[in-house]
């Protein structure tokens, strides 16, 4: 069964520190920008807009990219194989999520794999924002109640993501 | 050489705003080994860069934007940085703390340091990105809200990441509080230090980074750092952190105004009878609509409000904090919780203190109730206690220093000189700093803590709170058995000196590592042994593992620090209290009748700190035991050691 991760937007504080956890499980550094999963914050609006790869059905990211370097692994979760990827930035524009992104310094494109299923940012958060659901009708409408932040922030009303 | 030190980014920017010119500069090994980082490393910089004629206004003052290798780096709560220099409105040392995530933000972007020196001839703010600095023209956002300029920058670099810390127009206008607002609704608010950034035709600080902070030892680190968040998440300390997580700091109106000690009506008592229109259960259920946090914070007392109509209605804000609903409620006899968000807010944006100014009004209204000034003196305003419609006007005429605003935009210290007669009798400030939101004359130990305090009457250099909460098995673990029963009497002045001088080297590293209060002060988890814990892994300086050295690098903060002030002349005659605090017995409430024994503490504390008892001045001995050789060498022919 395919497993993604959730992030409920009413127990999300916005501070970080999955990126924290991310960067310091991959990376082995501190370095938010070079985190997997992102938290944008639009604070005027009150609006804290996470963003990490919903390891979508139809994916966008893997149609986009002209190298192949996009595919599923043996547990069939979405990974990037960075010695195919070639840094152009087409995934990068296809996701309409904000799931994929260009590493700052391998500059090829980086985006969660959940960790082999054990993932760092689930452990990090204090606030138990972050979970790990199966692709079932739970997991599947608490992933589409949880991008609805993000499409508000592109000016679409509450309620109108698409199933 | 480079610098050898991992958990810091490695490199401080000297920034020349007369000539206009950043200098990169490695940091100094020495700083980081002896002073950790935050307040420590800004005593060292500003020990040697100003001075007893340094004006504080001036291109010869220094302003210090500092971090510390905690900054950023996963331990809980670390989204910490902070400000120092000469201050302004005190006229001796002066830093300002601040959360969100600017600081963390600056240290990716390869910094651990800032020094602002000069005075820039345009106006400009400092932008940060990856290892590179540069000075950019701000002439378009002189004059705006912080929140606007915020938003303004954010477009400029077309970068939603770009995290900042902004001055308002009261900065600008060089109000003596003038705060620095980072990240639209967290203040580096006391000690007026967006002033002195306003004296350099400085803006703000704009930072963005993908350059990330390695650790020594990242495995043994993470390991240490969740042994320190199994302390944080003991049974004893659910109770504090849910309320925390609930009400933020708000619950402070209602446990402080139980043992009377919640400053009202300028703190002529400390006991306010309306405290529930404008406590946490109030704005809990009527305003509240999320909770914040700071980077990385586990804690997360930050909270957002709304208002949805009437004449205060706003869209969503950062809601105020104990002090602003004190200083603004209480200390003004004004229950209208709407207004206070208002004034909370509007302080926010103008860039402005929400202590020092709604202490400054309260003032007013009390030299107003004494017939000291009248109307005629106020531009015609009603000074009543509780007026919310006057505040409103004064807060705006303040930031814009117009008409009577102009001589509350000064501090009660400086007002009072300008008014004259007796209204020095109800400046309620020590050494020129409004008192915070806290009174001696029900908590004794805090008597110590205001009149110690580097910067001046607030409670974030020492406050204990062991006494106040009754944490007694806290107290025998720190204090012994013996001592015990006296320190948990919060009305004793016995082992005080003790009590304080602890709680101020501690805070000491906790200001230079740099992380929050929250988790040290209230509720009390980490204390030294935290440090020892994780800063060797972090960092790779092994002698930061050893309890005697962390210890002895407190001590050398806080004496540095002292000696600052010392060669400005403040003595013993200045680590006093004002004569409301100190003379007159505080009249109402449940804490009725107590007065802080000062002197008594004052000697022990000097005893624990090695200062001399008759003029405060530091021990040679004590000195020379701190690698302070080179503050003796200043101090002696001053005269200032003994």
């Amino acid at each position: 069964m395919k497993i993604f991760l959730t992030i409920d937007l009413h127990k999300c504080t916005g501070c970080r520190n999955c990126e924290l956890a991310c960067s310091a499980e991959r990376t082995k550094s501190f370095n938010p920008k070079r985190s997997r999963i992102q938290i944008l914050k639009d604070e005027p609006r009150n609006l804290v807009v996470p963003m990490v790869c919903l390891q979508c059905e139809v994916p966008l990211c893997e149609q986009a990219c002209p190298n192949g370097a996009i595919s599923y692994n043996e547990k069939g979760t979405l990974v990037v194989h960075s010695k195919v990827c070639i840094g152009c930035m087409n995934c990068v524009t296809a996701c309409l999520y904000g799931g994929i992104e260009i590493d700052p310094k391998t500059l090829k494109a980086k985006k969660c794999d959940i960790c082999w299923g054990d993932p760092a940012c689930i452990k990090a958060c204090e606030y138990k924002a972050i979970s790990l659901v199966e692709a079932k009708k739970e997991g599947l409408k608490a992933r589409r109640k949880n991008i609805d932040i993000a499409y508000q922030t592109a000016g679409m009303k509450t309620g109108e993501v698409q199933e | 050489m480079t610098f050898p030190y991992k958990g810091y980014a490695g490199y401080y920017l000297d920034v020349d705003l007369t000539k206009g010119k950043v200098h990169k500069k490695e940091l100094e090994k020495e700083w980081a080994r002896l002073y950790l980082g935050g307040s420590g490393v800004a005593a060292k910089i500003l020990w040697d860069r100003t001075g007893p004629d340094t004006d504080p206004l001036g291109p010869d003052n220094v302003l210090v934007l500092g971090t510390g290798p905690l900054t950023g780096a996963m331990f809980s709560p670390s989204g910490r940085m902070m400000f120092a220099a000469k201050g302004p409105l005190t006229g001796v040392w002066a830093e300002s703390h601040v959360g969100g995530f600017l600081g963390p933000e600056v240290k990716y972007a390869g910094f651990d340091f800032v020094i602002f020196n000069g005075r820039s001839k345009k106006q400009v703010y400092l932008s940060l990105r990856d290892g590179e600095a540069e000075l950019l023209d701000a002439s378009h956002l002189w004059g705006r809200e912080t929140d606007v300029t915020t938003q303004m920058m954010r477009e400029d670099h077309k970068d939603p990441t770009l995290e900042t810390g902004v001055i308002g127009p009261a900065g600008e206008n060089m109000v003596l509080y003038g705060s620095i607002i980072v990240d639209f609704y967290r203040a580096a608010g006391r000690t007026g230090l967006g002033s002195v950034l306003g004296s350099k035709n400085v803006k703000g600080i704009a930072a963005s980074g993908s350059l990330g902070i390695e650790a020594h030892d990242m495995d043994k680190y993470l390991e240490a750092n969740e042994q320190e968040m199994e302390k944080l998440r003991a049974p004893i300390w659910n109770e504090s952190l849910s309320s925390l997580r609930k009400y933020g700091t708000t619950d402070l109106i209602a446990i402080i105004n139980e043992i009377g000690r919640l400053p009202t009506k300028n703190h002529w008592t400390g006991f306010y009878e309306d405290s529930d229109d404008i406590g946490p259960e109030t704005i809990a259920e009527k305003y509240r609509i999320g909770q914040e946090a700071c980077h990385g914070c586990a804690i997360g007392c930050k909270y957002i409000i709304r208002v949805n109509e009437g004449k205060y209605s706003t869209g969503p804000i950062g809601g105020p904090e104990y002090e602003t609903l004190m200083a603004f409620g209480s200390n003004c006899l004004n229950n209208d919780i709407e207004s206070i968000f208002h004034l909370g807010k509007r302080c926010d944006l103008l860039g402005m203190d929400t202590i020092s100014c709604g202490k400054s009004i309260g003032f007013a209204m009390d030299l107003y109730e004494q017939g000291i000034i009248s109307a005629n003196d106020a531009d015609g305003l009603d000074l009543s206690w509780g007026n919310a419609e006057t505040q409103v006007e004064l807060v705006e005429k303040i930031a814009r220093r117009e008409g009577f605003g102009d001589t509350l935009a000064n501090g009660v210290r400086k007002a009072a000189e300008m008014i004259g007669g007796e209204a020095w009798r109800y400046a309620v400030h020590v050494k020129g700093l409004e008192a915070s939101g806290q009174d001696p004359r029900a908590h004794q130990s805090i008597g110590l803590t205001y009149a110690t305090n580097v910067r001046g009457a607030d409670h974030l250099r020492s406050l204990s709170s062991l006494e106040e909460l009754g944490y007694s098995e806290i107290v025998i673990e720190r204090f012994g058995k013996e001592k015990a029963d006296a320190i948990l009497d919060i009305m004793s002045p016995v082992h005080k000196g003790e009590v304080v001088w602890d709680m101020e080297d501690l805070y000491a590293i906790v200001d230079s590592a740099v992380i929050c209060k929250y988790g040290t002060m209230w509720p009390p988890v980490f204390y030294y042994d935290t440090f020892v814990n994780v800063i060797p892994h972090l960092t790779g300086m092994a002698e930061w593992g050893d309890p005697k050295f962390v210890r002895k690098a407190g001590e050398r903060i806080s004496h540095l620090r002292r000696a600052y002030n010392h060669r400005l002349g403040v003595t013993r005659k200045e680590e006093t209290l004002p004569p409301r605090l100190l003379e007159d017995p505080m009249p109402t409430g449940p804490s009725k009748g107590g007065l802080p024994d000062l002197d008594y503490m004052l000697d022990d504390y000097y005893k624990f700190r090695g200062c001399d008892r008759e003029t405060g001045y530091p021990k040679e001995a004590k000195l020379k035991e701190l690698d302070l050789d080179f503050v003796i060498e200043d101090l002696k022919p001053r005269g200032m050691t003994r």
